[in-house]
C-alpha cells in the first residue's frame, strides 16, 4: 500500500505561484457553483494539509467551509502535523486516504482533493475509483499528479513504467508514440478518467461531469483534473453555473488542458500592468519591453496571482 | 415467397455441449442445490432471516435437520434427500424443462433450470427420479441413449412421467435420483482415490450456512462437517461492514483479520456468497479487485478475510455463473460490489501492512492486536450498522534494551587472550560472552 510522501520537505507549499493561481481559480469556480445553488459552505473539504494547510486556510477563510478534514499518512510527523493545525475546526486523520474515503459521510457533500505530488501510481487510481464509487452526487473530486516523465531515457521506458504500474487503465495506448513527453499530461488525464469510470460502475444515473483540467509548472509539470459527481438534477444545476464564462473551465480530462502560465514580472511591473487590466487585445506596456504572450498570460491570471513579499517577523 | 426453416436443437449436440464445461463435482453440487432448494421452498425458509436467527443461536425452522445422502459406486450414483420433494404439477410443467419459464416459481439456489439435467446427462445413461411430497408423487425413467436417438421433431423432447400415490410410497417426503450405466470417464473419476475428499471439501466449503444447521450431507456414509469461514474477531478489532442494494440484490460486505491459526494462503482472500452458497472461495485474484482496486495479493496479507454476501429472491439477478463456481464479472451489481469491497478491505490491508514495520527492533502494537484475534461467527454482523474496520491502537513494544556497563580492561584482555582473537573490540567481547551464556545456560 501507500508509503507516506514527503512533499512537505520538497517545497514550501505557499510559495508556488502557479499552484496558488490554481487554488484561486478553484475558489472562483466554487463561488460560482455556490451561486448556482450548490451549498459549498456546507460541503466538507478533505485534502492533504501536510504541515502547511494552505488550501485549508483558503477554503475556510474565502469560502466559509467549516467541515475540514486533513489526511496524512506519515506517522513520523504526526505531532508536527497536529502542531501546525491553523484552526481548531480542522480534523486530522493519520491513515492512508484509501482507508478514509469509504468513511466520508454518505449524506454529506464533499470536496475531495487528492493532491499528490508524485507521478501516477496504482494506489492513487484506486483512491480515485474509491472516491467516485463512494462520494454523494454533488460532491467535487480533484486529482493532482506530477506529469513529468518517469525515470528512464525515453518513451519506451516510460511506457514500460505505465504498463507495469497502471496497465489496466491504459486502454488503447499501445504504441511508444503514445508515451512521448508532450503527450504525458494528457495520458495522465486519460488514466485518471478511466479510474473515475471504474468507480462509477453500477451507480446508475450518477456520472462524472469534468470541470477542471489545469496544467502548470512551478518546478515539475503538474496536472490537476476534477469535476463533480452528478445525477440529472446536479447536471441541470451545473448548466446554470457561470463556469463556461471563465477561461479555465474545461469539460474533458484528457483533452485541451488549461495552461496556467505565470510570467516573471517585477513588483513594479505588476503594479503598472494591473493599472491597465483587463487590457485590450494587442495592448503592450509603453514603459518597458514585454512580449505579447506575457501580457496575454498575465491578463488571464492577474486576478488570481499571488504577490509575495518578505516579512520581517 | 417467404417460408420458414427449422432451427431445432439436436439432442446429441445438446447433450455433448451442455456437459462439456462442467466438472463432475460441480454437477453433484447442482444436485445438492436442488435438494436444498426443495428444503427452502417446502419449509418456507427465508434465507436472510434464517441466517440472522442462526446468529442468535436459534434456528427458525420448526422441523429437524434434513438429510441429503450421496452414494456412489462403479455401478451407480444416487442422491436421496428428505427435503420435501417435488410436486407432481411442478415436475410435469417445469422441472424437466431445459431452462425456466419467465413466470416459473422462483427458487433460491436453482437459477437456470439446467443443473439436474446437466448432471444426469454428464454422469450416466439410465436415470430414475422418484419424488414424493407426501401427497403426490411421481417417477421419471430416462434412457439417455434411447432418448437421444429419437430426435425427429420437437415433440420428441419429452420424458415419460408416472404419477404415484405419495401416501402409499415407503419413502419420506423427498427426492431420490439414481443414475446407473455410468459413463467411463465418470467411473474412472469416481474410482480415483481423491474424489471423496474433493467432494466432501467442495460441499463443506460451498454450504457453510446450511450444513449442520438446516441439513446434513452424507457422502458414502460419511457426514460432511462444515468448514467455518476463517472469520476472526476480538475486543480490539471491529470489522468493516458495508451494505447496498441494487436491482433487487441485497449486498453485505464484511472484512476483517482472520484468526491466527487460519492465516494462510489457503484461507486468505475474498469469499463471495450468492443466496448463502459460496461461489468464490478465498479469492486473491483480480476478480475480487486484487492487483487493481486493491494492491496485488502478497504473503503479508494472509490474515485478510472478506465476505461479500449477495441475496435476492430472484436468483437469476445474482452474478453467479451457471456452474456456480465463479462470478459473472460484467454483472453491474458485482462491479459495484467490487468497488465497495475495496473500500471495506483497505483499512484491513493497512493494518496488515503495519504488522511489518521498517524498524525490526520493535514489535508493532498491531501485532498484539492481531495475536488476540480468535475464530468467530460472522453472522451477528449481518444486523450491525455499517462502519469501517477499526482496531485498538496499542503502542509499539520495544524488543531490545541497550546493555552498557564498565568492565576492567584487564578482564577484557584476558577474554581476548583466551579466545586468541586480539582483534575483538570490548563491545564484541561483551556480546560474545553474553551470547555464550545464553547458548550454554539458557537453551530452551
Amino acid at each position: 500500500m501507500s508509503s507516506p510522501t514527503h512533499s512537505y520537505l520538497k517545497v514550501s507549499y505557499d510559495l508556488r505561484p502557479a499552484k496558488q493561481v490554481e487554488r484561486r481559480m478553484l475558489i472562483d469556480a466554487l463561488h460560482r457553483l455556490n451561486s448556482a445553488g450548490f451549498p459549498i459552505t456546507d460541503y466538507q473539504y478533505t485534502g492533504f494539509g501536510s504541515i502547511y494547510f494552505v488550501d485549508f486556510i483558503m477554503f475556510h477563510k474565502l469560502l466559509g467551509i467549516d467541515k475540514l478534514l486533513s489526511v496524512e499518512y506519515d506517522l513520523k510527523i504526526e505531532n508536527r502535523v497536529k502542531f501546525n493545525i491553523p484552526f481548531k475546526g480542522i480534523d486530522v486523520v493519520m491513515a492512508p486516504i484509501g482507508d478514509v474515503i469509504p468513511t466520508l459521510a454518505k449524506d454529506e457533500k464533499h470536496i475531495l482533493w487528492l493532491d499528490y505530488d508524485s507521478i501516477i501510481k496504482r494506489e492513487q487510481l484506486s483512491a480515485v475509483a474509491q472516491a467516485t464509487s463512494d462520494l454523494s452526487p454533488g460532491s467535487i473530486l480533484l486529482v493532482t499528479v506530477d506529469v513529468e516523465s518517469p525515470d528512464g531515457a525515453g518513451p519506451a521506458e516510460w511506457r514500460a513504467y505505465f504498463e507495469a504500474e497502471v496497465g489496466d487503465y491504459l486502454g488503447e495506448k499501445n504504441s511508444n508514440s503514445d508515451y512521448s513527453k508532450s503527450k504525458l499530461p494528457l495520458l495522465n488525464g486519460h488514466i485518471i478518467e478511466q479510474a473515475i469510470k471504474q468507480g462509477l460502475v453500477g451507480r446508475g444515473n450518477v456520472t462524472f461531469e469534468p470541470l477542471f483540467n489545469f496544467l502548470y509548472k512551478d518546478g515539475h509539470e503538474m496536472l490537476t483534473v476534477g469535476g463533480m459527481l452528478v445525477t440529472p438534477t446536479e447536471r441541470r444545476k451545473l448548466r446554470g453555473a457561470s463556469l463556461d464564462e471563465t477561461l479555465y473551465h474545461r469539460t474533458s480530462l484528457s483533452h485541451n488542458p488549461y495552461m496556467i502560465r505565470v510570467p516573471k514580472l517585477t513588483r513594479k511591473e505588476r503594479l503598472y500592468l494591473d493599472g491597465a487590466m483587463p487590457c485590450a487585445d494587442g495592448w503592450l506596456p509603453e514603459e518597458f519591453e514585454l512580449s505579447q504572450e506575457d501580457v496575454a498570460a498575465y491578463r488571464e491570471i492577474y486576478r488570481f496571482c499571488p504577490a509575495y513579499a518578505e516579512l520581517l517577523l | 415467397m417467404s417460408t420458414t426453416v427449422h432451427a431445432y436443437p439436436r439432442k446429441q449436440f445438446f447433450i455433448e455441449m451442455f456437459t462439456r464445461d462442467i466438472a463432475l463435482e460441480d454437477c453433484i453440487l447442482d444436485l445438492i442445490d436442488n435438494s436444498m432448494d426443495a428444503l427452502l421452498s417446502t419449509r418456507k425458509i427465508d434465507i436472510e432471516s434464517e441466517f440472522l436467527a442462526q446468529s442468535k443461536g436459534q434456528t427458525k425452522t420448526k422441523s429437524g435437520k434434513a438429510q441429503i445422502r450421496l452414494d456412489y459406486s462403479e455401478k451407480r450414483l444416487s442422491i436421496v434427500d428428505d427435503c420435501g420433494g417435488i410436486p407432481y404439477a411442478e415436475a410435469r410443467n417445469e422441472v424437466f424443462c431445459f431452462g425456466h419459464k419467465p413466470d416459473a416459481p422462483k427458487r433460491r439456489l436453482g437459477v437456470y433450470g439446467i443443473g439436474m439435467k446437466r448432471a444426469i446427462f454428464k454422469i450416466g445413461n439410465h436415470i430414475q427420479v422418484v419424488s414424493n411430497t407426501g401427497n403426490d408423487a411421481f417417477q421419471v425413467d430416462i434412457d439417455v441413449k434411447e432418448w437421444a436417438e429419437k430426435d425427429g421433431s420437437l415433440d420428441d423432447w419429452t420424458f415419460p412421467i408416472v404419477k404415484l400415490d405419495g401416501a402409499a410410497l415407503k419413502m419420506p417426503a423427498g427426492t431420490r435420483i439414481t443414475i446407473s450405466g455410468l459413463h467411463d470417464e465418470v467411473k474412472s473419476r469416481l474410482d480415483e482415490g481423491t474424489i471423496a475428499k474433493a467432494l466432501s471439501r467442495s460441499v463443506a466449503q460451498s454450504y457453510p450456512f446450511f450444513l449442520g444447521k438446516l441439513v446434513d450431507v452424507v457422502i458414502n456414509g460419511d457426514l460432511v462437517e462444515p468448514i467455518p469461514l476463517p472469520w476472526g474477531g476480538s475486543e480490539d478489532v471491529n470489522p468493516g461492514v458495508a451494505r447496498f442494494e441494487q436491482d433487487g440484490v441485497k449486498v453485505t460486505i464484511l472484512a476483517t483479520v482472520a484468526p491466527k491459526e487460519r492465516r494462510s494462503q489457503e484461507f486468505a482472500g475474498w469469499y463471495v456468497m450468492c443466496n448463502g452458497r459460496v461461489v468464490v472461495n478465498a479469492d486473491k485474484t483480480a476478480l475480487t479487485g486484487w492487483g487493481s482496486v486493491l494492491p496485488a495479493f502478497h504473503s503479508k496479507y494472509v490474515g485478510f478475510v472478506g465476505l461479500a454476501l449477495l441475496t435476492s429472491s430472484d436468483p437469476s439477478s445474482l452474478p453467479w455463473t451457471t456452474s456456480k463456481r465463479g462470478l459473472n464479472r460484467e454483472a453491474l451489481v458485482f462491479q459495484r460490489a467490487r468497488n465497495v469491497m475495496a473500500g471495506v478491505a483497505k483499512p484491513v490491508i493497512t493494518f496488515l501492512n503495519d504488522l511489518y514495520p521498517s524498524d525490526p527492533s520493535e514489535d508493532p502494537g498491531e501485532r498484539l492486536v492481531a495475536e488476540g484475534v480468535k475464530q468467530r461467527d460472522f453472522r451477528p454482523l449481518l444486523a450491525e450498522p455499517t462502519g469501517p474496520f477499526t482496531r485498538k491502537v496499542l503502542p509499539a513494544q520495544k524488543k531490545t534494551v541497550r546493555v552498557q556497563f564498565d568492565a576492567y580492561i584487564a578482564d577484557i584482555e584476558k577474554i581476548k587472550k583466551k579466545l586468541r582473537r586480539q582483534g575483538l573490540t570490548a563491545s564484541d567481547v561483551g556480546r560474545l560472552t553474553f551470547n555464550h551464556y545464553l547458548d550454554t545456560e539458557c537453551a530452551e
